[in-house]
């Protein structure tokens, strides 16, 4: 996993470079790694009159809850800056309104944005190139600061060497199991695949006329094949080529493992239910497989039907590998000035170690900084809440999806195709097939 | 005799099972919104719950901005409604009743894009919004739907039925266009009237492609695509769900066997002409 | 006493005609010919508004596009399942209607009533009476010993899911044209066919269905345009995707998807145009066949 966090940063820095040799028209980028030498890239670093700005967000229930209580602790915290909290509803509902709103020209100053929305965004001249802020000397970070935020998500917001965005609310794909269940059969939780599959097998009954599924996984399980390619010991898809790599033994072993557990019963999809996150918490499925920012959605019905759980990291194959999503903020370069500056201090003040740490404790997603994993609170907090502290485990195994132009696309034509496969209309050889075909004809447009 | 009974009891027993194939969405969707949710998974079905569970109308109510989305729907419904009314009357009257040049290329004009399916302006017109800045806005979800040509085409035969001496009398005693119009016309239309309001404003109420892809923050919705970001929040919690589509649907039953009697002339009418 | 129109007249007519104008025009009209255009964009950025390049790729797209024809058959799978069943059983019911019975303004009520109600409320309540396990439909099917079927999961029984339940929500609309039409027949026919000794299946094959082709003709053309652009129905029942594995895909589906959740404006312009161009061919066969059958 190692290898391919390597080279993506290989990557990455084969672009700094190359952008670097252009003309030299703006030589941001090397800065990244220089921090010392700013004067050149002119920012406002003072605020003059006091600012009012839009945080438009995606954040519902327990996390608008958090996410109000950070914003507040910053108003009051300072006097310039005023920033209001405006919901917009689901991420894809974020996503139009933003996209509706750069065409109609009232866009906020900052947003909460996926990568793959980032890469068009920077298509568009949407979104503003942070690194003048992060390397100023007098509203930066420093190199200690920078370190300190979790390395793939640091690089998750890279864009040929310039930062778009910072790492805000991050999560994990983490294995919730129900405890009883495993007890009673005693088993202990899977770490493999082999094991994953034997338990899910036997765990797989019916009691009282109910059924209870070994292993119960999200309808977004096609779009999230990757994580289960790259656990193969396969690739996806090579972000410096564009080459979609998933047609290979991997990749087929990936979907054969997943498929005989649907045919044999011992797995199924959330399907008619939604999310799998309730049927888990009412004893009807004895693993999942989720998000670790769903963590507060099954605590709290899983307490009310009394079942008793657990997480743990996600068991590898080949290798382990584990999809870390979730959105970061960007600023818009629609905003003035000071609105862009106000929006800067409050991206620092949101994902400083103990706001990140308060957030993550809130909601389940992960805190963004190193240090924030060793502070007192957290590490209590994580004992007496084991599966909060399952996702930084995972950090090592950690990957993003694809940022390309087109991924976003490439992504959903490869995953209607993995559907057909796991809806058996597809033999896992013909799905691999069209799913070629597919990403490949979505990289051309 | 004998047989004309039983054949009489045939067509009661077909138009009874019939009828409760109709309503058993209907019950089914009730009996389900007052379950707890234990009741709700029971197999097989229990079909009178053990306590009325009403407190689940308050828990998906409060689950979702519910309150809003209803202020929305009639906000859009009623100026939609009475918008069109005036540009309706007032085209109709035109066409019917006022001499002009090109009056017969416009209607047929008009009348020809009706063949053009809605879908087709569904593009364009989101272009066009969202360059005047009104996508996410009341104008958005208001504006477009203030005219209808088939309702002008409607109202414009009702009033060619109309006799035109009543208007030669009217001029005659010094009664001009404008108020002949409003104080004679309109009220000998009040049936056909009647009908594209009640049609028009069943529409406006149901309407969901269109407000779904104009507005985008959950303060703008109305009933119909609020309820579909519901039924994702309550997952499957069916009781919440059954409970919020019982509210949606139960206003609509009472208005509508209030005004059974218009809506089911109207659609008689204005099918069979249009 | 014919008046002729004059300028005065028409300055007059126009300020009549201006509310309405105004918005037929540029909501109705001008998006007529737009959409024309828009289908012909090849390169364009909708956020500066500026068409970098016209021609003729949207439409070589659609029609390589393996998922556009699929939702071609689709559309056809659920216009051929809905119209002539839904024709028929509300002809049925509606001449049941029409006897001397008591109770029939009861019994219309009760079938029109899913015609006003939200499409989208009604079909939550069809994804429940869907559901698998829980579903009052595979419960009843389960009383006659048939096993249970995955409506919502399954994509061969995606479609029957759509079609049953839109027969449904149509049947009263249906219903109640009918039922007029059958008013408007001329009792005395009936009373010269009974004298003659006509059988009722006689009397209907000869009286009632010629008497009302018109309504006939009518209700299919309306049913065929309306099941052409089905959306609603699928969105709701599917919770907001075109069935699993996308077997529910109708051609509005294709329409949104490519507009709305993959901004591709020019192809889903050309997708509308060609939609609009199916349900005109469609119509104008329809009228061809009428002409030569209708008595009127």
């Amino acid at each position: 996993m190692k290898k391919f966090v390597f080279s993506v940063l290989t990557v990455l820095l084969v672009f700094a470079l190359a952008a670097c040799g252009n003309d030299g028209d703006k030589d941001s980028e090397s800065k990244v790694s220089a921090s010392s030498d700013s004067s050149s890239e002119k920012i406002k670093t003072d605020i003059s009159s006091p600012v009012e700005i839009d945080f438009w967000h995606a954040m519902s229930g327990n996390h608008e809850i958090a996410l109000q209580k950070i914003t507040d602790d910053f108003n009051s915290s300072q006097e310039d800056i005023t920033v209001k909290l405006v919901n917009q509803g689901s991420y894809d509902d974020l996503n139009t309104k933003n996209m509706a709103a750069a065409k109609a020209g009232n866009l906020p100053a900052l947003t909460q944005a996926y990568e793959d929305w980032m890469t068009n965004y920077i298509d568009h001249d949407l979104i503003t190139d942070l690194t003048p802020y992060v390397t100023s000397d007098e509203v930066g970070l420093s190199k200690e600061e920078v370190d300190d935020i979790v390395q793939i998500f640091r690089e998750a917001n890279t864009w040929d060497g310039k930062y778009y965005g910072m790492p805000f609310n991050k999560s994990t794909q983490i294995m919730y199991y129900n405890v009883d269940y495993f007890e009673e059969a005693g088993l202990n939780a899977p770490t493999t695949w082999d094991e994953l599959r034997d338990a899910a097998e036997k765990l797989t009954t019916e009691k009282d006329g109910r059924k209870i599924v070994g292993l119960g996984l999200e309808n977004s399980t096609s779009s999230q094949i990757n994580q289960w390619v790259l656990q193969a010991g396969g690739n996806y898809l090579d972000e410096d080529s564009g080459k979609f790599l998933m047609n290979s033994p991997e990749g087929k072993e990936a979907l054969e493992f997943l498929n005989g557990m649907f045919k044999d019963g011992s797995a199924r999809l959330a399907g008619e239910d939604g999310y799998m996150s309730e049927p888990f918490a009412r004893g009807d499925a004895a693993i999942y497989f989720g998000s670790s920012a769903g963590i507060p959605y099954v605590a709290a019905p899983a307490k009310e039907n009394g079942v008793n759980w657990a997480a743990a990291p996600l068991p590898k194959g080949k290798q382990a590998a584990t999809a870390f999503a979730g959105t970061n903020v960007a600023i818009f370069s629609s905003a003035t000035d000071d609105e862009k500056l106000a929006a800067w201090e409050f991206i620092k003040f949101l994902i400083n170690a103990d706001n990140t740490t308060y957030w993550a404790m809130e909601t389940g997603y992960l805190p963004v900084r190193y240090s924030a994993l060793e502070k007192k609170e957290w590490v209590t907090f994580t004992t007496d809440h084991p599966e909060y502290g399952v996702g930084e485990k995972q950090f090592d195994a950690g990957f993003y999806d694809p940022r390309l132009a087109g991924a976003y696309e490439l992504k959903n034509a490869v995953a209607k195709v993995i559907d057909k496969v796991f809806l058996g209309e597809l033999t896992e050889d013909e799905g691999l097939k069209s799913a070629e075909e597919a990403a490949n004809k979505s990289l051309k447009k | 005799m004998q047989r004309a009974a039983f054949s009489k009891g045939f067509i009661y027993l077909v138009l009874i099972i019939g009828s409760v194939c109709m309503l058993l969405p209907f019950a089914w969707m009730f009996i389900t919104s007052i379950k707890s949710p234990g009741e709700v998974m029971m197999m097989p079905p229990v079909w009178i719950p053990e306590d009325f569970k009403w407190e689940n109308y308050k828990e998906a109510w409060s689950m979702a901005p519910f309150a809003r989305y209803t202020i929305n729907s009639i906000i859009v419904t009623v100026l939609s409604t009475l918008g069109e009314l005036v540009t309706t009357i007032l085209a109709a009257y035109a066409f019917s009743r006022m001499h002009f040049y090109g009056r017969d290329i416009l209607f047929s004009i008009l009348l020809g894009t009706m063949m053009v399916p809605g879908e087709v302006l569904l593009i364009p017109n989101y272009v066009t919004l969202s360059n005047l800045g009104w996508i996410d806005q009341y104008q958005a979800l208001i504006i477009p739907w203030l005219a209808s040509i088939f309702s002008i085409f409607l109202l414009r035969q009702f009033f060619l039925g109309i006799p035109q001496e009543l208007s030669y009398a009217a001029k005659i005693d010094g009664c001009n266009n404008f108020r002949f119009l409003w104080t004679i016309m309109v009220p000998l239309a009040k049936p056909a009237l009647i009908t594209i309001v009640l049609l028009k404003a069943i529409g406006s109420w149901n309407s969901f492609l269109w407000p779904l892809i104009v507005t985008q923050s959950k303060e703008m919705r109305t009933l119909p695509v609020g309820l579909t970001s519901f039924s994702t929040e309550a997952g499957i919690n069916y009781e919440l769900l059954m409970a919020a589509s019982t509210m949606i649907i139960l206003p609509m039953i009472i208005l509508y066997f209030c005004l059974q009697r218009y809506i089911i002339e109207g659609v008689a009418k204005a099918g069979i002409k249009g | 006493m014919i008046q002729k129109p004059t300028f005065t007249s028409t300055w007059k007519a126009l300020l009549y005609l201006l509310p309405a104008l105004v918005i037929l025009l540029t909501f109705n009209i001008y998006p007529i010919i737009k959409s024309f255009i828009m289908s012909f964009y090849t390169d364009y950025d909708f956020f500066k508004d500026i068409v970098y390049e016209y021609g003729l790729d949207n439409f070589t797209y659609i029609f390589q596009d393996a998922e556009f024809w699929k939702s071609v058959v689709n559309t056809l799978v659920f216009v051929i399942g809905v119209v002539p069943l839904s024709i028929v059983i509300s002809l049925g019911i509606a001449i049941l209607l029409n006897t001397k019975i008591r109770f029939k303004g009861i019994f219309r009520s009760i079938y029109f009533l899913p015609f006003v109600t939200s499409v989208i409320a009604i079909s939550m309540v069809w994804r429940w009476l869907y559901h698998t396990d829980y579903g009052l439909i595979n419960y009843s099917l389960g009383l006659f010993g048939i096993e249970k079927i995955a409506w919502l999961t399954d994509p061969q029984w995606a479609m029957p899911a759509i079609i049953i339940m839109c027969i449904w929500k149509g049947l009263g609309y249906n219903i109640i044209i009918f039922l007029a039409g059958l008013q408007n027949i001329d009792q005395q026919l009936y009373l010269a066919a009974q004298i003659d000794g006509a059988k009722p299946w006689k009397r209907f094959m000869n009286i009632t269905l010629p008497m009302l082709s018109p309504t006939m003709f009518f209700i299919s053309i309306v049913s065929v345009i309306n099941s052409f652009k089905v959306f609603d129905e699928v969105f709701a029942l599917f919770d907001g995707k075109p069935g699993p594995a996308y077997s529910a895909q109708t051609i509005v589906y294709y329409i949104f998807e490519k507009f709305y959740n993959e901004w591709e404006f020019g192809i889903a312009s050309a997708a509308a145009i060609i939609l609009f161009v199916i349900i005109f061919l469609i119509t104008l066969i329809q009228l061809r066949l009428g002409r030569s059958r209708i008595i009127y």
